[in-house]
Formats: C-alpha cells, structure tokens, sequence
C-alpha cells in the first residue's frame, strides 16, 4: 500500500483551515481512508492508504480531498489551461517499445523547500505505483527557462522538443548528480540511477532521447540532464512523460499538474505531433458515467432523496446531472485526476463514503440457504478423530518442503516407484531453500518434527493427515494432488506390530479390508515393511524406519510408521 | 465379627473407663493418627465407640522466637551492652549498637522494646540504660524459654509474644474414645482382623471372596503417573469450528486445486496483470507447463473485462493482457480461485441464487517469515449470492460470523480491493484486550469479476486468515510453534482444548 508524507503545515495553509490541529487531522485523514503510520524525521505524518486513489500521493491530493470532506468546495474542478506555445515532436526513431510522451508548461510555480520536496516526493510515487516502476510510464521535470526549443517552420511562434531514439553510444550529455559527460550507454554501467533502471531499456535498439535545439537534454525513462534541472529558484516548468500506454502517462501527467495549480501555477497546453496526427495535451477531458438511483439505493440497503445524491456525489468532488425517466439515471462527472473509476459502481462507492458506511444499520440476508461440509473434508475429521482415539497427537505441517528433507534424508530416489518417490512439482525461483517443492508424501515432515522434538517426553506418537502432491502432467495443472493418513509411532520398543496395530484398527473404523504384504521401501527395514492394501487396492506403505534415516534424523530409537491416500477410505 | 484390622486394634486398645486420644491409641496400636481416626470414625458409625471432641490450642515458637529463646531478646542485649560501654552512664547510640553486634531489623526491635520496658531511656541519640532493670526477671524471656521446654505460660505474657510474631497458636480438635456397651459385647464375643487385599481380581469376585475382604486404603491425594491421549491440532479445531459455525449459518464447503492456473487464482478476480502482487517476487510459480483446458468463452469474457470493461459504461484496465500469462500454474495466493471455480459454474454446475459457499483451506504467499506470517497459511473464505445484496447484508453477515467467536463492535473501514466494490477492512474489538483489532477484509465482487463469469446477480465476499482468529483466540504470540515441523510437542500436548 502506498505512503505518502504529508506536512501537517503545508496541510493547514493548503486547506485553508490553519486552526486545526493534528489530532483533528488525523481523524478527518482516517475517515478519508487515510491510515496515520507515524511521523517522519522531520514532523511529516506519514499515510497509507489503498492504491486507488492515486491522486492522494502528495499533500496538494490530500488537501484537495479534505477540502471536498469540509464542503470548502464541491464538484468537478479543471484547471483553465493556456494555448501551447511549445511543441512535442514525436519522430519516427522512437524506440517501438516506448511509443508515447505527453507533458505539459507550467509557468508561475512558487517552489520553497516545502514544495519541491513534495513535487519530487508525488513524483515518485508515481513512478513506483501507476508508473510500475517506470516501465509503464516515467516523468521528467525540467526548468524551461534552460531549454531553447527548435522554431518550427509551420508554427514560426512556437518552441519544439523533439522525443526520438538515439543508439546506445549514440551521443553524450551530463546526468543529474553527474560532472561526467556520458553516452546513454554509459550511464547504465557507470551511474548509480542509471544501473538501477538499466533492465528497463537494456534490451531496446534505439534509447529513449529527448533533444531541444542545444541537444539531448532526458533519457527516459531512466534520467534527466543536469541542465535541466529544477531547483526552488525555477519560475517556468516543462513536464514531459513517457510510457507504454498513453491513457496511464496523461493521468500520471494529470495529477502532477493539478498539485502544480493547486500552488497557483498556470498549467500551458502543450501540442504532441505523432506522425499520425497531432494533439493537444495535458488531458484534461471530463468524462461521465451513468448510474441508476435504484443501484445507489440497492447497494446502500438505504432510501435516498434525489437531491441527496447529487449533494453526496459534489462533496466527493463529482458533478450529477439527473436524468429523469422512467429511473432516475445520473450523468456523473469524473475529474481527470480520477485514474480509479472504471465502472459506475465506482461512483456509487463514493457516494457512499460520503454518506458514511459506518452510519449505516446491519441486518442480515434474509435468504435461505443449506449448509454442509465438503465430503472430502468430513471424511478426513472422521479419520483424524479416530486416530485421535488411537491415542496419536493430531500434526499440521507445511505443504513446501525441501529436495533434501523430502527425498534424500529419507533415502528415496527422485522418481523411483516407492512411496514418495514422485517427481516433484518444484517451485520455480523458490525463495528459500528450505522450501523448493509441494513434499510428495507426510513422513519426511512428521519425521522432522521427532527430530526437532527430542527433548521432549516418549512416546511420541504423531499422526497427520495432509496434502501431498507430485508434477504429473496428465494432470489439467500438472500437479497430482492427494491427502494422505501418515503416522509414527516414536518409542523405546516400537515395532512393525505396534503400527499395524493402529493401522488395522482404523482400517475396521472404516470397514475397510487391510492387507499386508510384504514389500521393500528405502526408508524401512527390509523384511519388516508391507505395502498398505486396502480393498484390494496397494495405496501406501508399513514398516519400520530404516535405521539410516533414524540415525540421519538424531533419532535414537526405534519409529514405526505407516503412510497411505485418504481416499482408500471412502 | 470381622472387622479391618486397624478398627480390631483400636477397640482392642480402647478402654471403656477411661478416655484415650487419638494420639496415644495411634502409640498403643503402631498405626498411623490417620489411619487411627478413620477406625475411629468407622467404629463410632457402627455404635461400638463414642467419641468426645474438644478444641485444645497449641503455641509454638516462631523462627525469630526461637532464636531469642536460644540467645536473649535484642533488647536485653542491647541494654546489656549499654551497660557494659557506659558503666551505667548514657552513651552514643552507635557505639552501643556496635557493641551489641544486634543487626538489620533486630535494631529497631531492640530500640522499640527497650524503652516500653523500661531498660532505660533514649534521648537526643543517647542511650540510658536503668540501672535498676533486672534483664533476668523478663517475663518475655522467661516465657519463651518456658515454651521452648514445652511448658505453659501466662496468657498476657502470650499475647505479647504473638504480637511480637515469636509465638504462632494452634487450634486443633482433641478427639478422645471411650468403648460403649456395644464395644465391649463385641469385644467379649470376640472381634477378628478381616483380610485386607492390595487389588481386586478377577478370582476374588467370582469366588465371592471379596464380600470377606477389606482393600487397602491408597494415598488418594498422590500424583499418578501422567497419561495422555492424543488430540486434534489446536489450528484444526479453530478450522473445525469456523466451519461449524458457518454450515449453522446457511455455508456450503468448497473444495478445488492448491496448484492452479494463474486464470482462476488471478485473471478471473480481475487482478491486472501489471498489478505488483502478480509479480514473480509474491507469487509461488511452478515449474510445469501451462493449463491447457480452460473454457475458451470464460477466457475471451475475462480478456474483455480486462481491456475494455464491463457495461456500457465500463473502462478496462490500461494494462497488457497475455493468454500465456494466465495460463501459467502457481501455487494459489488465495482460496478466491475457489470462488471463482464454483461461481463460473465449472465446479458444481450453474449457481442459481441464493447461495452460500465457504472453504478453510491453505494459501501460499512470499512473506518474510517471522511470529506472525507463514509462507503458507489458511484463509478463511465465505461469499453470499442473491438479487440485490447490499453493504447493509455484508455488515449483517459478519455481525453474525465474529460474535461466534467473541469479537463485537464490528467497524468497516472503505478500503481498496481490484476485485471488490465497495470493500471494506473489517475491525473488531478482541475479546480479552478490548483493541481494535483487524480481523479480514470483504466487500462485494466487481462487475467484471461476476460478468464474465456468467454471475448476473450480486455477491459479497470475504476472507481472513485462520492463524490471525486463533492467535487472537488463544493469544499465541509465535505461530511457528503450532505450525510447521518446528513445531513444539509440549505445546500441542498442554494447550487446551477449544470448548
């Protein structure tokens, strides 16, 4: 979940409510949805909150949110924008990969030290949530006054930059926190910034490269010219973006210009010439959704007044329209700095924040319905309560194992016949290597837990009816999946009998035949293991544990044990 | 007449003239005082004794009052070394404390004492002692040595003693027999031992001996030696009941694959494929081919949903969507697949609303792990189809649902889901603390998840992980120690069990 640091100073003058103090803001913040994690270094409240607000990362969102909760202001609100005077050239060496920019002037900032560190901090946030890391879409920022733009013949009164694709040693400038002139190429081996965003661009042809006329001044989306950069003398700001998907880079490119205006800056269309046409940007489109006052009222579970809805649709910072007929539909409008209403029900959960969930009275579905338990499921506590009765301690482990304690430590071979010998369904890049695969049968886990267990009182009889899976690709998931009965029987005179014992007991619990021929296990002693056939069925294994494994498990006395398919029990 | 031999030889050593106590018929007859009174009992019950009880106090010297009877009462050495240092004249309170060699507590004692008994006087620091003052006429000297030789003493002196913590009293009853009439008839007509017996046997109670016999009496207060039985896993009874309460509320079990294709663990919740927690850092990949068979109408649904939306209204997710990708297999991060499974119609046909449906089984997630996160763990998981569900119902159900397990004062905090809408983080207050407490996260499905999915009505849903309702339960703080093989056996064996 996102976090965001926000000033509770920068807060008070953004709001207009410099009397409030931080406890009242806290709790207004809360009822936003905005959880309080603690104070930063420098006295900022830092604040999660759920990724889909996205316009909240910085404080001029968080304001700006607060402001509708007050009522100090009501519906949909687009900043006024200029007519472009710069130019975005969009040409045909621009990396395939990396198809889109878009951007924005904005004249007029007042950056202190408060606000610069906010625009970096939104940046950010953008970068690492709508941004995924800057792979989807990357903001570069830049003092305009240091760009000299190309004059365009057809627009004699215009500046251009020109987004294109350079080879990777194609040309040289000098990157922020950088004296060194280097290639693109360069600054992914040699700069701290440029490494870390090396796998982004690694595999193009061509590098993103932005030009105005003194010369490559941005490599998104990895980074910016030092020329360029803004500093809190900067009075004239030239925001450009780029990205795999035009949708997600305007809203990112939204958002920074309405916390941009909300400082008293004038945002300045820019015009972006693809080659198959040109258009104007920021995207400051208001787009509408309709929604039924019925499904308000059938969502809520409350009756509403029509004028009700329109009042809780404005203090979300919405506009409605209601369009009376045979149902009332409203046509709501959707500001652009929204990047989360994909659907009309997305409306209806703003009003109903703004309505107040907790405000409304439970009750329970009067629906009818009949509960009952899955039959795999009562037929596994049926045969966990009888070996209860047996007098076996009921085990859960984990379904992930290692290579090592699933087969080697119980000496069996990977695919080989027996008992545990499947082939592993293995965990791609396991993260652990105390867990790369699902165990393919129980004992290894019971067995470990004797081992870590030998300091406590015998008998230790443990038993544990838990899933057990191997890759086989006939399978529609390629992974065979079972729940098997294991037991061990862990005590000074334990024998074959004592486990066979058990094993037939619970077998007449279930009215089941058992038989019990003998067999051969690499983990049991020769000439004292038997294959578990149940109704004429070969389903698992009983025996004594070889001493090898034992001894391998700091074991110093005899187990029995038995490991069979639950279903044998049906 | 047969009687067990310890009642045969306290009448025998009773006397029908003269009162004998317990304790000199337990002398005369070599048994045990416990032993002896319960003959007594026994023999009164049959009218052959009676009985006189009497309530006697005994005094006995306290651990301090031992040692003052042994080596003098603080204050008597203090006064005895007053003298000494001053010849009889006042001198510095130190030096006489130094010269007594009295320590710790025992000072103040002795200061305490000293004047209240007239030894002397203590002034401006100084130390008096009266010459006139006989430490060996002390009354409380005397009687402690007095007790100490098992005598009696005067019952003021006493209380000062008591008051003093050196003498502690005893009350106790002295129960003394005589033999009745009845007693000596039977005595005259001659009583026998009967034969007692350490166990019953099987002989004994065929032959009819046991009707002749008595049984030894056993220590029934020792310990015995410590059995044990087996018992479910404390997690598996939490699980086992979640699921009761939920099939009493109208919940049918769901049942499906632990390895799964990204398509129904992920694709069908409407999860972008570009979302954070679909990268391979959180999910448990397999190393296996992809699925194969998945309905190709659902396929092209959910594609749809994820590119353009659902309704007329609808917006899809500006985000790549790659067949490829959903067919992959990985471990499943959450029972939902199930959900979707059964909501698709897959599983148990077409759904017709109303329907309720809830597992508790295992997910695996890329956590740290630590006291509280497990690479694996159980979800709780439970939706409600019907027409026209509300956020109201929602609350409703969960009302219900915590309040079996003691958590009240439900709160919905409005929270972000990519599959719910409106969703909710669900907090209650914890039965034994009274916090605020998160216990799951719910809301009602999305449009583009139950569209698809060929779901026209409405359904809500949520989850909450199984460790998380029995560490509040049962206030583990490691649930390491319950689950996994690092498990540790005396904790399973000595943790109640849920009642």
């Amino acid at each position: 979940m996102p976090v965001v640091d926000v000033q509770p100073d920068e807060l008070r003058r953004l709001t207009g409510h410099e009397d409030k103090s931080d406890e009242e803001f806290k709790d207004d913040l809360f009822a936003l949805g905005l959880e309080f994690e603690g104070v930063t270094d420098d006295g900022a409240f830092q604040l999660e909150f759920g990724p889909d607000r996205l316009d909240r990362l910085s404080v001029e969102g968080v304001a700006r949110s607060l402001r509708y909760q007050y009522g100090d202001a009501r519906g949909v609100s687009v900043p006024n924008t200029n007519d472009p005077d710069w130019t975005f050239v969009v040409d045909d060496e621009v990396p395939d990969e990396r198809p889109y920019v878009t951007g924005a002037v904005v004249r007029g900032v007042d950056l202190d030290d408060a606000a610069l560190d906010s625009l970096i901090q939104l940046q950010e946030k953008l970068h690492a949530t709508m941004g995924r890391k800057r792979a989807k879409g990357a903001i570069g920022i830049h003092d305009l006054t240091m760009l000299k733009g190309d004059v365009l013949s057809e627009n004699a009164s215009g500046n251009s930059i020109t987004y294109t694709g350079i080879e990777p040693d194609g040309d040289t400038f000098v990157a922020l926190d950088s004296n060194d002139e280097l290639t693109p190429a360069e600054v992914l081996e040699q700069h701290d910034t440029g490494r870390k965003y090396a796998d982004l661009v690694s595999e193009y042809d061509r590098y993103p490269a932005i030009y105005d006329e003194i010369g490559l001044f941005s490599f998104p989306p990895v980074i910016n010219g030092r020329r360029t950069e803004v500093s809190t003398d900067s009075r004239d700001l030239l925001v450009e973006l780029t990205g795999t998907d035009q949708w997600t880079i305007d809203r990112m490119c939204n958002i920074i210009c309405y916390a941009l205006a909300a400082r008293g800056a004038t945002i300045e269309d820019v015009e972006v010439q693809y080659e198959e046409g040109t258009v104007v940007k920021p995207d400051f489109e208001v787009e509408t959704k309709h929604v039924s006052h019925d499904r308000i009222e059938t969502v809520l579970g409350v009756e509403l007044e029509m004028d009700e809805v329109i009042d809780l649709f404005e203090r979300s910072g919405l506009d409605a329209d209601a369009e009376l007929g045979e149902e009332t539909v409203y046509e709501v409008s959707i500001p652009p700095y929204r990047v989360d209403v994909l659907h009309p029900l997305d409306l209806v959960d703003d009003v109903g924040r703004a309505y107040g969930f907790n405000e409304l009275e439970p009750r329970y579905p009067d629906v009818g319905t009949v509960g009952q338990r899955h039959e795999r499921s009562r037929l596994e506590d049926a045969v966990r309560t009888s070996l209860v009765g047996l007098g076996f301690e009921d085990l859960l482990n984990f379904h992930m194992i290692s290579e090592e304690e699933n087969y080697a430590r119980m000496d069996v071979e990977v695919g080989s016949e027996y008992l545990g010998g499947g082939e592993p369904a293995s965990i791609t890049e396991p993260y652990s290597e105390d867990y790369t695969m699902l165990r393919t049968w129980v004992l290894p886990s019971l067995t470990m837990v004797l081992e870590n267990n030998t300091h406590r009182a015998y008998p230790q009889d443990l038993a544990e009816i838990g899933h057990a899976a191997h890759r086989d690709d006939d399978e529609n998931t390629r992974v065979a999946e079972a729940r098997h009965v294991a037991a061990v029987l862990a005590r000074h005179d334990a024998t074959y009998e004592d486990a066979k014992a058990r094993l037939a007991a619970l077998c007449r619990d279930f009215d089941a035949e058992l038989e019990t021929p003998a067999t051969e296990h690499p983990s049991f002693i020769d000439g004292r293991t038997a294959a578990v056939v149940i109704d004429g069925e070969e389903v698992g294994v009983v025996g004594e544990l070889h001493p090898k494994v034992i001894v391998d498990h700091d074991l110093e006395l005899p187990v029995a044990a038995f490991e069979f398919d639950l279903s044998a029990l049906a | 007449m047969r009687l067990p031999e310890s009642q045969v030889a306290v009448l025998n050593a009773a006397s029908a003239t003269d009162e004998r106590t317990i304790a000199q018929l337990a002398e005369a007859t070599d048994q045990k005082p416990e032993t002896v009174t319960g003959a007594v009992f026994d023999l009164r019950d049959e009218g052959l004794v009676s009985v006189t009880e009497t309530a006697a106090e005994s005094v006995e010297l306290t651990d301090e009052g031992v040692e003052y009877a042994e080596e003098d009462l603080p204050e008597v050495r203090l006064y005895r070394a007053a003298l000494d240092v001053g010849d009889g004249d006042a001198v510095p309170m130190g030096q006489v404390i130094g010269a007594s060699s009295l320590g710790g507590p025992q000072v103040d004692i002795a200061l305490s004492n000293f004047a209240r008994k007239g030894y002397g006087h203590i002034d401006s620091g100084e130390l008096a002692p009266d010459a006139g003052a006989d430490p060996d006429a002390d009354e409380e000297a005397a009687a402690l040595a007095a007790l100490a030789a098992g005598e009696s003493v005067d019952a003021d002196v006493l209380d000062q003693l008591e008051s003093r913590q050196l003498v502690v009293r005893h009350e106790r009853t002295i129960r003394a027999v005589t033999l009745t009439d009845e007693g000596v008839t039977a005595l005259m007509e001659g009583v026998e031992a009967a034969e007692t017996v350490d166990r019953l046997t099987p002989e004994l109670l065929t032959s009819g001996e046991w009707e002749d016999v008595e049984f030894t009496e056993y220590n029934v207060e020792a310990d015995a030696p410590e059995a044990r039985g087996g018992k479910k896993h404390i997690l598996r009874q939490t699980a086992d009941r979640v699921k009761d309460v939920l099939t009493g509320m109208g919940f049918a079990e769901m049942e499906g694959p632990h390895a799964d294709a990204d398509f129904w663990i992920n694709d069908c919740l409407f999860m972008p494929q570009d979302h954070p927690a679909r990268t391979h850092w959180d999910r448990f990949a397999l190393d296996v081919p992809p699925m194969e068979d998945i309905p190709e109408d659902l396929i092209d649904r959910v594609r749809d949903a994820h590119l353009n939306g659902v309704g007329e209204d609808g917006d899809g997710y500006h985000s790549p969507w790659s067949e490829d990708f959903a067919r992959a297999i990985a471990l499943r991060g959450h029972t939902t697949s199930l959900s979707m499974r059964y909501l698709s119609g897959h599983e148990v046909g077409e759904l017709e609303p109303p329907q309720r449906y809830f597992s508790v089984e295992k997910v695996y997630r890329n956590d740290t792990l630590d006291p509280t996160h497990l690479l694996e763990f159980y979800q709780i998981e439970g939706w409600v189809m019907a027409e026209d569900l509300s956020v109201r119902d929602l609350m409703g159900t969960f009302e219900e649902f915590y309040s079996h397990f003691g958590i009240t004062d439900i709160q919905f905090k409005p929270h972000y889901n990519p599959y719910t809408e409106p969703s909710f983080e669900l907090f209650g207050r914890h039965p034994e603390t009274g916090e605020l407490i998160e216990i799951g996260n719910s809301g009602m499905f999305r449009e583009e998840v139950l569209r698809p999915l060929g779901v026209k009505c409405d359904v809500m849903a949520w989850g909450l992980a199984l460790e998380r309702l029995l560490m509040l339960m049962y206030g583990f703080d490691d649930i390491r120690d319950v689950h996994g093989t690092l498990c540790d056996l005396d904790l399973l064996r000595e943790t109640e069990v849920l009642k």
